[in-house]
C-alpha cells in the first residue's frame, strides 16, 4: 500500500486491521514516524477502544464484575472484544453476547450460575435504556368483542423481556450488587431453575419471578401470538389475572388483529 | 454526488433552539452529576451533554428534559462519524435527529474524525488523512447531516496521535475549508490544539490565526495528560481527566482576544470530580469571557 497512496476506505480498512486484529502491516507504513514508531502512536488507539468496550460492558454487567473480579473481566471482555467488535456508536446496545462467552470460558467455568447473572443482568441494562413508549390503553382493548379479543396479538412495552436462569441469578444478582454477602451466603446455587420477568417501570427497573407455566404463556404474548393460541400453547390457570396484571403494569405497548396494528 | 455548493439555509432554520447558548462559560453534564444538578441548581449559564447517551428512554432522558426546562443545552456528537468513507450511518443519523428534535438544543456539534468502516464502530474519535477526498467526504456528510436535522452543525477540531504521510492539507485549513464549502460553524477546541501541536510539533497560535472568527460557535476547553514513551519521547493525551493546563488556559486567551466571547465548556469524562471543581473551573473561564467583552467593549468605543 505504501507504494502509492491508498483511498480513503483502503487506509480506514487498514487502521481497522490494527486497531481490532493488532496488525499494522499497512496502517503503519501509512503514518508519519517522527521520532516515534508507528506502533506506539497507533498503540493509544487501541488501548482506547479496548478500554472503552470494556468499560461499556463493565456498565452493563456490574454483578458479573464483582463476582470474577477486574483481572478476569478485562480478560473476558478483551475475548469477547476481539470477537465480536460493537456495530454502532449506541454502546448501550454492545454485549448482548457477553453471556455465551462467559458460558463457554474455563477460567469462570467454577461459576455455573455466571452465564445465568450475565443474561440477567443484560435484560437489565436492555429495560434500562429501551425507548419510551406509551403503554396500552386497556380501553381501547375492552371495545373489542370477546370473540375478537381471542384473536389479539399484543406487542410488548421495548423495556419487556423474559429471562430462564437455571440458578438465582435474581438472588444472587440483588446480593452482590448490594454487596450483603450473608444473604449470598445464604443463596443455595442448586435452587433453580428460575422464571424471572424483566421491566421499566415508572420507579425504575423490575424483576420478577413467574410460575414456568405463567412465563411461557408470556413468552407466547410477548412473541406476538395471538391470545387463543398463547393459551393453547401454554395453558395457565391464572392467564386472566396474569394478562390483567400485565396490562395494569404497562408490559405491552400495543396490540393488533388480523394483522393490522391498532397501537 | 459531491457538494461543491453549501446548502443555503433560510434565517429561521438557523435559529439556535428555544433557549440559546450565551456566550459564557458551561460544563459538560455527565451521569454522576444528573441528580445534584436537578436538586441543587447550581449557578452554570448551560450544559453540554453526549448526543449518545439520551438515545434511549427512561430516567436519564426524562433528567436531561427536566434540566433541558432550566438550562440552555448543548448536544455533542460523538458517534457520527462524519468522515467514515462507507457513508454516514443512517440509522445513527435518524437517532441524533431524535434527540436533537426531543431537547431542542441550543448547539449541535460533532467532531472532524471517523470511527465506523465496515460496520465495525472503532470506539475512538479517529484522524483523517488531510485529503481532498477526505474534504469531500467531509463535505458531503456536513451537508447531509445539516439537512437532516435543519439547522447548523458545529464541527470541533480533533486532538491527534498520528498524521498520515499522504496528507496534503494542513489541519487548520481543512476546518476552514469544511466551514466555508458546508456553511458549518466550528467547534474550537483549545486544548486539542495544544495536545495537536505538542505531539506534531505545530505552531497553536498560528493554527488559531488560520480559523475563520466568524465561524467560530463553541470553545472547549480540558485537561489532558502526558504519557512517557520509550526512548523518552511523550505523547500528550486528551484524555478530559484533570484541570484545564496553564498553557491551554493561556491559548484560551489568545482565541478570545481573535474571536470575540463564545461559549466556552469546562469538559471533564475521566474521574469526573465533584461538581464543585467543575464550577471552579467554569468560573476561571467566565472571568477570560467577561474580560474579553469589556476587550471588545473598549475597541469599539475606541
Amino acid at each position: 500500500m505504501n507504494a502509492r497512496v491508498p483511498s480513503l476506505l483502503e487506509l480506514q480498512r487498514a487502521v481497522r486491521r490494527s486497531v481490532v486484529a493488532r496488525d499494522d502491516a499497512e496502517a503503519g507504513g501509512c503514518v508519519v514516524a517522527g521520532g516515534i514508531e508507528p506502533a506506539a502512536r497507533l498503540d493509544i488507539y487501541r488501548n482506547t477502544f479496548a478500554s472503552v468496550l470494556t468499560n461499556a460492558l463493565r456498565l452493563s454487567y456490574p454483578a458479573v464484575h464483582r463476582l470474577v473480579g477486574a483481572e478476569c473481566f478485562e480478560g473476558a471482555a478483551r475475548l469477547f472484544i476481539d470477537e465480536q467488535p460493537p456495530q454502532s456508536a449506541c454502546l448501550d446496545e454492545y454485549g448482548a453476547n457477553f453471556p455465551e462467552t462467559l458460558a463457554r470460558l474455563e477460567a469462570v467455568a467454577a461459576l455455573a450460575y455466571l452465564p445465568g447473572v450475565a443474561r440477567l443482568e443484560w435484560a437489565v441494562s436492555r429495560a434500562l435504556h429501551a425507548p419510551d413508549a406509551e403503554p396500552l390503553d386497556v380501553a381501547r382493548l375492552a371495545a373489542f368483542a370477546e370473540n375478537d379479543q381471542a384473536r389479539v396479538r399484543f406487542a410488548p412495552h421495548p423495556s419487556a423481556g423474559l429471562v430462564r436462569a437455571d440458578h438465582p441469578a435474581d438472588a444472587i444478582w440483588r446480593s452482590v450488587l448490594e454487596q450483603d454477602d450473608a444473604a449470598l451466603a445464604a443463596i443455595d446455587p442448586a435452587s433453580g431453575p428460575l422464571w424471572l420477568l424483566v421491566h421499566r417501570a415508572a420507579t425504575g427497573v423490575e424483576v420478577s419471578r413467574l410460575s414456568e407455566i405463567a412465563w411461557r404463556f408470556t413468552e407466547a404474548l410477548f412473541a406476538g401470538c395471538p391470545l387463543r393460541s398463547a393459551l393453547e400453547d401454554a395453558p395457565c390457570v391464572e392467564a386472566e389475572a396474569l394478562l390483567a396484571e400485565h396490562l395494569a403494569a404497562g408490559r405491552f405497548a400495543g396490540f393488533s388483529l388480523d394483522d393490522t396494528a391498532i397501537s | 454526488m459531491i457538494a461543491d455548493w453549501p446548502l443555503i439555509f433560510p434565517a429561521a432554520s438557523l435559529r439556535s433552539g428555544r433557549s440559546p447558548v450565551p456566550a459564557k462559560a458551561g460544563i459538560g453534564l455527565r451521569f454522576p452529576h444528573h441528580q445534584a444538578v436537578v436538586d441543587t441548581h447550581p449557578e452554570v449559564a448551560w450544559l453540554e451533554v453526549h448526543t449518545e447517551n439520551y438515545m434511549g428512554g427512561g430516567t436519564s432522558l426524562r433528567c436531561l428534559e427536566t434540566i433541558r426546562k432550566d438550562y440552555p443545552v448543548s448536544l455533542h456528537g460523538v458517534g457520527l462519524s462524519l468522515g467514515s468513507a462507507d457513508g454516514l450511518d443512517a440509522a445513527h443519523l435518524a437517532r441524533v435527529k431524535g434527540v436533537v428534535e426531543r431537547i431542542d438544543p441550543g448547539l449541535v456539534s460533532e467532531h472532524l474524525s471517523w470511527s465506523i468502516v465496515g460496520g465495525t464502530y472503532l470506539a475512538d474519535l479517529l484522524p483523517l488523512p488531510m485529503t481532498e477526498e477526505a474534504l469531500d467526504v467531509v463535505c458531503r456528510h456536513v451537508d447531509q447531516t445539516q439537512a437532516c436535522l435543519k439547522r447548523r452543525l458545529l464541527v470541533e477540531n480533533p486532538s491527534s496521535y498520528l498524521r498520515f504521510r499522504h496528507s496534503t492539507i494542513p489541519e487548520w485549513e481543512f476546518m476552514a475549508l469544511v466551514a466555508k464549502r458546508t456553511g458549518c460553524g466550528i467547534l474550537c477546541d483549545v486544548n486539542n490544539i495544544y495536545v495537536s501541536a505538542c505531539n506534531h510539533g505545530w505552531d497553536a497560535s498560528a493554527y488559531l490565526a488560520a480559523l475563520p472568527p466568524s465561524a467560530i460557535g463553541e470553545i472547549h476547553l480540558a485537561g489532558h495528560s502526558v504519557k512517557q514513551l520509550d526512548g523518552g519521547r511523550t505523547l500528550r493525551i486528551d484524555d478530559h481527566g484533570s484541570r484545564v493546563a496553564p498553557e491551554v488556559w493561556a491559548l484560551y486567551a489568545e482565541a478570545l482576544a481573535r474571536f470575540g466571547p463564545v461559549p466556552t465548556l469546562i469538559e471533564w469524562d475521566t474521574d469526573v470530580p465533584p461538581l464543585e471543581v467543575l464550577m471552579d473551573q467554569a468560573a476561571r473561564a467566565e472571568g477570560a469571557l467577561k474580560e474579553a467583552q469589556r476587550e471588545r467593549a473598549r475597541a469599539i468605543a475606541a
